[in-house]
């Protein structure tokens, strides 16, 4: 009986999905002309390199056209981490005798790589979020290398710790500085977070006027949050 | 100048089908093998050497990206073979044995007295 009802169900998704499908056009030219943009992906498409003068058009998009947006998806991270928080949240007091994270100790040798690789995962992760405009990446994904760095260390060591204060002052200053700089558009230039009109020349480290800027904020916010989230996450009580 | 860029072009070539192979060969070895051991073992030196000749072939291929590509091929010659080794340490632990019978096993002895000195402590 349960068979037969997760197949109607399933036929059902499929039924309601072909119909979406059938709706957009096969094959059809959805970016339209890219010398005069009448449709919104050519005008990205001509305006990122242009007037913004950026390498990476998703960045303009992410960052510039839709950064508001932006500012969302990035409080809805903080959110997460801070109910996260709230609710694993033990005194410090009772930590140093009931909380442990790793059971069982590393071998050497994962021990050892860990220290190589850790400084190497945090270049990369910095990397991706300085160059966010003009390679793929940005500061979603150079933060969720640096996470990656500091989950590696985590469970290696039984007694790395992570300094909490300035983790929480790094993620709240990056998060407020995001919003400075919206400000600073808002006063300067007349709306929320608008670009500055002097933004450099094409595939420069320091083109596209405020995105970088914004980006590297992003990366330092998001790199610190999943950090303090992972760090939650594997303090278990000892059994 | 132009023929040693068409040399090292035919090297890079060269070294990116190696690299392939190799990957391919680890490929089959993940679904051929008979345990977690054996396909560990299949997946990781295939595609390290696959991954690393690869990069190496690019490399040559296009000179301007070499340095950068030699560090590529350092992370991945410390990270890969280093992640196998904790996965296979984690899962031996966690109780899976080889699947043929083996005479000797010095391991399992280590693995008891640690267990001993656990509890213990």
């Amino acid at each position: 009986m349960k068979k037969y009802i997760i197949f109607i169900l399933i036929a059902i998704l499929g039924l309601t999905l072909a119909q979406t499908f059938k709706a957009i056009p096969f094959g059809a030219d959805r970016r339209g002309d890219l010398e005069n943009p009448d449709k919104v992906a050519a005008y990205y498409l001509k305006e990122s390199p242009e007037t913004l003068q950026t390498a990476n058009s998703i960045t303009a998009i992410v960052v510039n056209f839709r950064g508001f947006d932006t500012l969302g998806e990035v409080t809805v991270l903080f959110l997460a981490a801070t109910g996260l928080a709230s609710i694993l949240y033990r005194k410090e007091e009772e930590d140093e005798e009931e909380v442990e994270r790793v059971r069982l100790p590393s071998s050497s040798l994962v021990r050892t790589g860990a220290k190589i690789l850790f400084p190497l995962m945090l270049l990369l992760g910095i990397y991706v979020f300085v160059h966010g405009h003009l390679t793929p990446g940005g500061g979603f994904q150079g933060g969720a290398i640096i996470a990656t760095g500091f989950l590696l260390m985590l469970i290696t060591y039984k007694h790395f710790e992570t300094n909490h204060k300035v983790m929480v002052w790094l993620e709240s200053l990056a998060g407020l500085a995001f919003v400075a700089v919206g400000l600073y558009g808002l006063f300067a230039y007349g709306s929320f977070l608008q670009n500055t009109h002097s933004v450099g020349t094409l595939n420069d480290l320091i083109s596209g006027g405020l995105i970088p800027l914004i980006y590297i904020f992003i990366g330092i916010k998001v790199g610190t949050e999943l950090t303090n989230i992972l760090d939650i996450l594997l303090k278990i009580k000892k059994s | 100048m132009d023929t040693l860029n068409n040399i090292l072009e035919y090297i890079g070539l060269f070294f990116v089908l190696l690299g392939s192979i190799f990957l391919f060969l680890g490929a089959l070895g993940i679904y051929r093998m008979p345990d977690l051991y054996n396909r560990l073992q299949a997946g990781t030196k295939a595609s390290t050497l696959g991954a690393m000749s690869m990069v190496l072939g690019i490399g040559l291929m296009q000179p301007g990206w070499l340095i950068k590509l030699i560090v590529i091929i350092l992370f991945i010659g410390i990270s890969n073979p280093l992640s196998s080794h904790a996965l296979a340490r984690a899962s031996y632990k966690s109780g899976i044995r080889p699947f043929f019978k083996k005479k000797v096993d010095d391991y399992e002895e280590e693995v008891e007295s640690e267990k001993g000195k656990m509890e213990s402590v």
